[in-house]
C-alpha cells in the first residue's frame, strides 16, 4: 500500500476531526440564520471596535516600537511594557473599571473597552513591529542616514518594506480584539454595549430565548465569517535582528513613553485594584477583601479547578509536544491544524464543543473544560518548540544522527537538552494562561466545574466587588511571574 | 572506499547531475567549484542528508543509496562547526565513540592542540578551537570516511593555512579517507591527493591537483584554480594566430577559441609577442604586470615597469577551449 495517500487521508481525518466543533457550529448556525438580521447592527459595532482598536493598539504599540528603535533602547525597559501584556485582560479591564471610577469617570461603554484594549494589547504591536523594525529598517535607515536622505523621502524608502509587517501586526490585532470576551463582558454587558462574543454568552444562557444554542450558534458563524479574512494576512517572519550602528536619537521621549505607558496601562489599573481590594469601598477603612473572597466556596472551587485544570493541560501538552518534536514535518502539520482554535475566537471553539458533546457524558464536567483548553493551546506548546527546531536544534540532532547516533537517543542527549528553555517557555506561557482563562470557562462551565476566572465574573454579576478586585490582584501577581520567562520567538 | 555511479539530485536548475567519482582508501580528494556549482549537494548526498533522484552510492562493498545518516558510519567537520552547545569538548567525542573512552578522547584532543580545554563548551572556545573540537570529534567517531564543508572558510588566513596542513597530515597519519569541498583552490592544493572539479552540478574532471592546475580538461576545470587569462583566437592547424605569430596549442585545432594561460605561462623571449606593461603589482611572493598584447590584454607573472616593452612566448604548449565550453 503506498504510504502516501494513507498519510493524506489521516491527516484529513485529523483535521476534520480537530474541526469538527467549528463544523458542527456552522452547521446548526446556518440553521438559524433567521435571527442575524436582528444582530447585524451589534455585528457592525463589534467589527468596528474591533477595526478601532486595532488601529489604537499598533499606533501607540508601533509609536513605542518606533521610539525604542531609534532610541536603542535596551531590552530591558520592555519590562515596563509587558506587565500590561501579561495581566489577564478581563484582570486589566477589572482594574480600569475601579480606578476610572476612582477618578470621577464613566468606565463602561465603548470608551472603557477601547482603553482596556488599547492598554492590554499594544504591547503585541511592540513585540511584533521591534524585531521587524531591527531586522528590516536598521540597515535600510543607516543607508537614509549616510546619504542624507530625509523627511518624506525618507518615510518612502522606509515605510514600504515595513508594511508587510504592518499588516501582520494589524491582522494579528485585529483577530484577537474581534475574539475578545474578557474585556467587553466587564465593562461592555453592564452597559448593555455587546460584542460578538458577549453577545453570543447572553444568548446562550438567556432564559428568554427559545432556541439559545442554535442562536449562540448563528452569532458564532458570523463571528468567524469575520474573522476570517485576517487569517489570511499571513505572519511575515521578522528575521534575525543585526546589530547596528545606530546613533540613538529620541532617548529622553522614548524613555518618557515607555514609563507613561506603564503608568497608565500597569499601575493606573493596579491602584484601582489595590484600593477595593484593600479598602472599604464606604468608610475607606484599610480592611482587606483576600480573607472575605477566600471564604466564598465558588472561589475555592474555581481555584481548585483552575489549578488542576492549568495543571493537566500544560502536562499533556508538554507530553504532546515531547512526542511531536522528533517528527517535524507531522508536528508542523498539527500545529496547523491546531492553530484554528488558537486563532479563532474561542467563543466558537466553546460553541461548538457544547453543541458537539452536549449528548455525551463529558458535558457539563471539568473534562470538557480540559479538552477545550487543550485545543486551544496546543498551537501555542507547538510553536515554541517549533522556534527551538528552527533555532538549530533540530539540525544540531541530525549531526548526531550523522555520526551515528540512533534517532532517540541522538533527541534524548542533543534534542531535549537544547530544547529545554523552549518547553519551559511554552509551559510557562500556558500555565497562567489557564489559570486565568475566561472566554471558554464562561461557556463551558458547569456547577462544580467553575474556573477562577468564572468565580470573578460571578463575584462582578452578585455586586461582590471588592472580592472579585482581591482575586483580580491575585491573578495578576500570578501572570505577572511569566516576566521570567524567556521570550523565545512565540507569538 | 566511497564511489558514485551517476548520481544526481536536481533542484530545478540547480542540483547534482550524473556525477561519478571514486575514493581510494586513505585517499583525500577535494570537490573544488564556485558558489552554487553542487559541491555542498555533493556531500549531502554522500552522508544521507539528502536522496538523490537517481544513481548510486557505495561505501566499502555497502550499497548506501537509501541508507540514513546513522548507518553510514561517517564523520563531517561543517563550515560553522555545529557542535552541541549544552556539551563539552571531551563530552562531544565521548558521544560520538562506539565505546566511549575518557583516555582515549582526551589524547585524541591533545592531538588536535586542545589539551587542557576539555571542559570547555563551545560558547567558551575560540573559533580555531571549535574547528579543532569538531575534527577531534569528527575523528573520535572512526569514520569510514570523513566529510569536510568548507572547514576553515570562516577563520582567519593565518589559521586557515595553519589548521588546514595539519589536518591533512592528521588524516594522512590516521589513514582516513576524506571528501573535502572548497571553494578555494589554494586549499584544494594544499590537502588533497585528487581534486574533482564540479561545474553546474557535473563533476567536469578530476585529477591531481597538478594535472588539473596545468592540463584542465574544460574552461570551468581551467577558472576552478584562478590566475587564469583567456583571449579569443582563431586557431588553424593546431596553430594559434596571434599578431602574425602561431603559437602551438592543444584542444581546438581550427575554428574560434578561447585561448587559456596561466600567470606564469608566458615568459620573457627574443621570438615572443611584442607586449606593453601596462601596470606591476605585487603577488603572494611574486611580481605580477598586467600587459597589453596586442590581441588583448593579461596578467603574467614579470617583473617588469610600467610603459616597458617586452617580448613574450608561451613555456609550453597551451590550451585552446571552444568558446562556449
Amino acid at each position: 500500500m503506498n504510504p502516501r495517500p494513507t498519510l493524506g487521508a489521516f491527516w484529513l481525518l485529523l483535521s476534520l476531526g480537530v474541526a469538527l466543533p467549528l463544523l458542527v457550529l456552522a452547521w446548526r448556525g446556518l440553521g438559524d440564520m433567521a435571527i442575524l438580521p436582528g444582530v447585524l447592527d451589534l455585528a457592525g459595532v463589534s467589527l468596528l471596535l474591533a477595526l478601532v482598536g486595532s488601529l489604537l493598539c499598533l499606533a501607540v504599540g508601533g509609536g513605542l516600537a518606533w521610539l525604542a528603535f531609534r532610541a536603542r533602547l535596551h531590552p530591558g525597559w520592555d519590562a515596563l511594557l509587558l506587565p500590561a501584556y501579561l495581566v489577564p485582560p478581563f484582570v486589566g479591564a477589572l482594574g480600569f473599571l475601579y480606578a476610572l471610577q476612582l477618578v470621577g469617570l464613566q468606565p463602561y461603554g465603548v470608551g472603557g473597552i477601547l482603553l482596556a484594549w488599547t492598554a492590554h494589547y499594544a504591547p503585541i504591536a511592540y513585540l511584533l513591529l521591534r524585531p521587524a523594525l531591527e531586522s528590516k529598517l536598521a540597515p535600510l535607515l543607516v543607508a537614509c542616514e549616510v546619504h542624507g536622505v530625509t523627511g518624506w523621502r525618507r518615510v518612502r524608502a522606509l515605510l514600504p518594506p515595513l508594511l508587510p509587517a504592518l499588516v501582520a501586526a494589524f491582522g494579528a490585532l485585529y483577530l484577537t480584539l474581534l475574539g475578545n470576551f474578557g474585556v467587553p463582558a466587564v465593562l461592555g454587558l453592564p452597559a448593555q454595549v455587546y460584542t460578538l462574543p458577549t453577545l453570543a454568552y447572553t444568548r446562550l444562557f438567556s432564559p428568554a430565548s427559545p432556541d439559545p444554542l442554535g442562536e449562540a450558534a448563528a452569532i458564532g458563524l458570523l463571528l468567524g465569517l469575520l474573522a476570517l479574512p485576517a487569517l489570511l494576512l499571513s505572519s511575515q517572519p521578522s528575521g534575525e535582528p543585526s546589530p547596528r550602528p545606530l546613533r540613538p536619537r529620541l532617548v529622553w521621549a522614548a524613555r518618557i513613553g515607555f514609563t507613561l505607558f506603564a503608568l497608565a496601562a500597569v499601575v493606573f489599573p493596579l491602584v484601582g485594584l489595590v484600593r477595593r481590594a484593600l479598602f472599604n469601598t464606604f468608610t475607606g477603612a484599610f480592611q482587606p477583601a483576600f480573607v472575605t473572597a477566600w471564604e466564598l466556596p465558588l472561589v475555592r472551587q474555581g481555584l481548585t479547578n483552575s489549578v488542576l485544570l492549568a495543571l493537566l493541560a500544560t502536562g499533556l501538552l508538554l507530553l504532546l509536544g515531547l512526542l511531536m518534536a522528533p517528527q517535524r514535518s507531522a508536528m508542523k502539520h498539527l500545529r496547523q491544524v491546531l492553530d484554528m482554535h488558537y486563532l479563532l475566537p474561542g467563543t466558537l471553539l466553546a460553541l461548538g464543543l457544547i453543541l458537539l458533546l452536549a449528548p455525551t457524558p463529558l458535558y457539563a464536567t471539568p473534562w470538557i473544560l480540559l479538552l477545550a483548553y487543550l485545543l486551544n493551546f496546543a498551537a501555542l506548546m507547538l510553536r515554541s518548540i517549533e522556534a527551538g527546531l528552527e533555532a538549530g536544534i533540530e539540525r544540531l540532532v541530525e549531526v548526531g544522527k550523522l555520526f551515528g547516533l540512533r534517532h532517540g537517543w541522538a533527541w534524548w542527549k542533543i534534542g531535549f537538552p537544547l530544547l529545554q528553555p523552549y518547553l519551559a517557555a511554552g509551559v510557562f506561557l500556558i500555565l497562567p494562561l489557564c489559570m486565568a482563562e475566561l472566554t471558554l470557562s464562561a461557556m463551558l462551565y458547569a456547577p462544580g466545574s467553575e474556573t477562577l476566572g468564572v468565580a470573578v465574573l460571578s463575584a462582578l454579576n452578585g455586586g461582590l466587588f471588592r472580592e472579585a478586585a482581591a482575586i483580580g490582584l491575585m491573578l495578576m501577581a500570578l501572570s505577572l511571574l511569566l516576566l521570567w520567562v524567556p521570550r523565545r520567538g512565540v507569538a | 572506499m566511497l564511489q558514485l555511479e551517476n548520481v544526481s539530485k536536481s533542484f530545478g536548475k540547480a542540483g547534482v547531475f550524473d556525477a561519478s567519482l571514486r575514493l581510494e582508501p586513505g585517499e583525500i580528494v577535494a570537490v573544488l567549484g564556485a558558489s552554487g556549482s553542487g559541491k555542498t549537494t555533493l556531500l549531502n548526498l554522500v552522508a544521507g542528508l539528502t536522496e538523490p533522484d537517481a544513481g548510486r552510492i557505495f561505501l566499502g562493498p555497502d550499497d548506501v543509496t537509501h541508507q540514513p545518516p546513522e548507518k553510514r558510519g561517517l564523520a563531517y567537520v561543517f563550515q560553522d562547526h555545529a557542535l552541541w552547545p549544552h556539551l563539552s569538548a571531551l563530552d562531544h567525542l565521548l558521544l560520538v565513540m562506539k565505546k566511549p573512552d575518557r583516555e582515549a578522547a582526551h589524547q585524541l584532543l591533545e592531538r588536535v592542540g586542545l589539551k587542557g580545554l576539555d571542559a570547555r563548551k563551545p560558547h567558551q572556545l575560540s573559533g580555531g578551537q571549535k574547528q579543532r573540537v569538531a575534527l577531534a570529534r569528527a575523528l573520535a567517531a572512526r569514520p569510514r570516511l570523513l566529510l569536510l564543508d568548507e572547514p576553515y572558510s570562516a577563520l582567519d588566513p593565518v589559521l586557515r593555512e595553519e589548521l588546514r596542513l595539519e589536518v591533512a597530515s592528521l588524516l594522512r597519519a590516521e589513514h582516513v579517507s576524506a571528501l573535502h569541498v572548497t571553494h578555494d583552490p589554494d586549499e584544494a592544493l594544499a590537502v588533497a591527493d585528487r581534486v574533482a572539479v564540479m561545474d553546474g552540478g557535473r563533476i567536469v574532471q578530476v585529477d591531481t591537483p597538478t594535472q588539473v592546475y596545468t592540463r584542465p580538461q574544460t574552461l570551468s576545470a581551467a577558472r576552478a584554480f584562478g590566475r587564469l587569462n583567456l583571449l579569443p583566437v582563431q586557431v588553424r592547424q593546431g596553430q594559434a594566430q596571434l599578431n602574425g605569430q602561431a603559437w602551438p596549442v592543444e584542444g581546438l585545432q581550427n575554428g574560434t577559441g578561447l585561448l587559456a594561460f596561466r600567470y606564469e605561462d608566458l615568459q620573457p623571449g627574443p621570438q615572443g609577442l611584442l607586449a606593453r606593461v601596462l601596470a606591476v603589482y605585487g603577488g603572494r611572493g611574486e611580481r605580477l604586470s598586467r600587459v597589453d598584447l596586442g590581441v588583448g590584454e593579461a596578467v603574467v607573472k614579470l617583473h617588469a615597469e610600467p610603459e616597458e616593452q617586452v617580448r613574450l612566448a608561451p613555456a609550453g604548449k597551451l590550451r585552446v577551449f571552444e568558446a562556449d565550453g
